[in-house]
């Protein structure tokens, strides 16, 4: 599914410039629930831009889905990140002024579908995380938990091989964070590979396979035992 | 561009941000309003111009005599010159096909008489021609004829002003004036398109007046009008060979600038011309100076906006948008926004124009107005500002990258 060989990425700064990224191996299997871990400036966040192909490394192999990822052009960067990955962030990063339905069919507006397919689609996902009442409610009327909700249908709206989310609990509550992690489960259940960068160890456990990063190496990449949301709920 | 899907979400934009919305187009509507009445006022100065050239045709040629300022041939200065109705018999011979009209004037002030009203007006003797060169309108009956001269007719043709101060109610047409003693049959009544100055003349047959006061073949004036085919360069040529030939004619220095004089239509009229096309210029350059800086302000806004959009732009290229896509996006709203608002300020504009303009008349200034070629060039002009407007933010937008934008805050 995913293949990492020899990942190097430095930032400028100033004069001098910042490794942060120093050799990373790592491959990732369809139907995986991974998380990245590590203290801040580690480099976790800086691996999920580029395998989210927001960012391009300087070194190494990308390969995703057979795909070898590099000199990506902007263009072809839109097409791919829109075929095959989603995205759930921290912040939810929804629309304000698009309500829950619009902003869910977006990314199917830039697959060039069809109003009427968009918003069906939409809605098919929208139900799916239980906001379907919740449609036409812009991001302001609704909850942080709906919102990562909505971001999340929104995620899977284009059907992607890859969700990779961006400690997707970070601005929630125990209480709704457990509710996303069981939601999120249940979608690798279904067999969605889902890649997820948290600090959070109880988040971390819910997922099957941790990979921890320090100062821009792999430290430790384990099998655990999955930790079910459920039983917190 | 006419994707529907594309269109909606401009709409959505641009319904959802109104304030920025109408920030946005307040500045394009207020250029593109003042282009328009600046045009218009220019058309306005045109017109006033044109009305007070129209008194008299535009290439009329009059010919003053006065006296000589140069002792010349054997004569001394101070010498007066008069216009005979012979220099009129030699202009015909001398020069067929380079006038259009001619006609020979002298003016007297007398009081005329009707019934019991009686008032002084200045009475022109003229030829049949001066009609067409003062470009006299016939409300009533007729002007003066080739008839009337042959026989020294005793008949006027009175002006609009005359016909209301003697007549009164009274119908003029076919009635009788007074005029030194002797009854004149009134045989038309004219108005003036120049002013109402000229609608208190009075017209008389030139051989009646010349034989009653003087019995005389003098003239004050000799006016004409020029071949109307002539290019402005040739009706001055015209002007001057004219000048050259009865300097020599009547014996005057040719360096005598105040023994006769020839005054040029032409002349005043390219002045003029040249005058209101320098002023139209002008205020086509300054509108589009005042449409720049809206186009600016435009810029600058969508610069601003793309900048409060960052998150959004990188929301959307992270959902797969693609650079050509966010262009589009930013300068189809640009150019929706400019377009919009800039033909709300030109139908304010010109309604404003058209509600008004024609109140307006006075000296100088008349009906001012926007033509529609005008209308078309402003459209086009708007559209291209919104592209321009639209351009730099678009590369901005284009050029965000989503790690940026996305980065949690």
């Amino acid at each position: 599914m995913l293949k990492i060989n020899k990942l190097h990425k430095s930032y400028p700064i100033g004069d001098s410039s910042l490794h942060v990224l120093k050799g990373i191996d790592l491959s990732v299997e369809s139907g995986e629930m991974v998380a990245i871990m590590g203290s801040s400036g580690s480099g976790k966040s800086t691996l999920l831009n580029i395998i989210g192909m927001l960012d391009e490394a300087d070194e190494g192999e990308y390969i995703l889905d057979n795909v070898p990822i590099k000199n990506l052009t902007e263009k072809k960067a839109a097409i791919y990140r829109n075929k095959f990955l989603g995205f759930i962030f921290q912040s939810f990063n929804l629309i304000n002024y698009k309500n829950a339905i619009e902003n869910v069919a977006l990314p199917l507006y830039y697959q060039g579908l069809k109003r009427k397919e968009r918003l069906e689609k939409g809605l098919f996902h929208l139900e799916k995380v239980g906001l379907k009442d919740w449609a036409h409610h812009l991001p302001n009327e609704l909850s942080g938990g709906q919102k990562q909700r909505v971001a999340i249908a929104r995620a899977l709206a284009a059907n992607p091989k890859l969700l990779l989310a961006d400690e997707p609990t970070g601005a929630l509550d125990t209480k709704t964070s457990y509710e996303i992690m069981e939601f999120i489960q249940s979608l690798n259940d279904e067999g969605k590979t889902i890649l997820m960068v948290t600090h959070e160890e109880d988040i971390a456990n819910m997922c099957k396979r941790i990979v921890r990063l320090k100062d821009g190496v792999i430290m430790e990449d384990t099998f655990v035992e999955q930790v079910r949301a459920s039983q917190y709920v | 561009m006419f994707d529907r899907d594309l269109w909606s979400e401009i709409f959505n934009s641009i319904k959802k941000n109104k304030l920025r919305t109408f920030l946005t187009g307040f500045s394009v509507a207020w250029g593109i309003f003042i282009l328009v009445l600046l045009l218009g006022s220019v058309k306005g100065l045109q017109n006033g111009f044109a009305k007070e050239f129209n008194d008299d045709a535009s290439n009329s040629i009059f010919i003053f005599a006065s006296t000589t300022t140069k002792p010349y041939g054997g004569f001394d200065a101070g010498r007066r010159i008069i216009l005979k109705n012979k220099d009129i018999e030699y202009i015909k011979g001398s020069f067929e096909g380079s006038f259009e009209y001619i006609s020979g004037r002298f003016n007297k002030f007398l009081p005329i008489k009707h019934n019991k009203e009686k008032a002084t007006f200045p009475i022109r003797a003229v030829h049949p021609d001066h009609q067409f060169i003062e470009k006299t309108i016939i409300n009533k009956g007729r002007f003066l004829t080739q008839q009337d001269l042959d026989s020294r007719a005793k008949v006027v043709v009175l002006g609009k002003k005359v016909v209301e101060e003697l007549f009164k109610e009274e119908e003029a047409l076919g009635n009788t004036v007074e005029i030194n003693g002797y009854i004149y049959t009134v045989v038309g009544v004219f108005s003036d398109e120049g002013n109402e100055r000229e609608e208190r003349n009075v017209y008389v047959p030139i051989t009646t007046f010349q034989m009653i006061y003087g019995n005389t073949d003098q003239l004050a004036q000799i006016l004409l009008t020029y071949n109307p085919k002539f290019s402005l360069a040739e009706a001055i040529n015209f002007s001057e060979v004219l000048e050259e030939l009865f300097k020599r004619r009547l014996i005057i220095d040719p360096e005598d600038q105040g023994a006769i004089y020839l005054n040029n239509k032409a002349e005043q009229f390219s002045d003029v011309s040249n005058f209101t096309f320098i002023l139209s210029i002008m205020s086509i350059s300054i509108g589009v100076l005042i449409l720049i800086a809206g186009i600016v302000g435009i810029g600058n806004i969508l610069v601003f906006i793309i900048k409060e959009r960052t998150k959004e732009i990188g929301i959307r290229k992270a959902l797969g948008a693609r650079p050509s896509q966010v262009i589009k996006l930013v300068i189809l709203e640009s150019v929706f926004i400019t377009s919009i608002a800039g033909l709300g300020g030109m139908l304010f504009g010109s309604g404003l124009l058209a509600l008004l303009g024609p109140l307006i008349d006075s000296p100088g200034f008349s009906n001012p107005s926007v033509d529609m070629l005008t209308i078309i060039i402003a459209t086009i002009i708007l559209v291209i500002s919104g592209l321009l407007a639209g351009l730099i933010p678009a590369i901005n937008a284009a050029n965000v990258k989503p790690i940026v934008a996305l980065r949690a805050d």
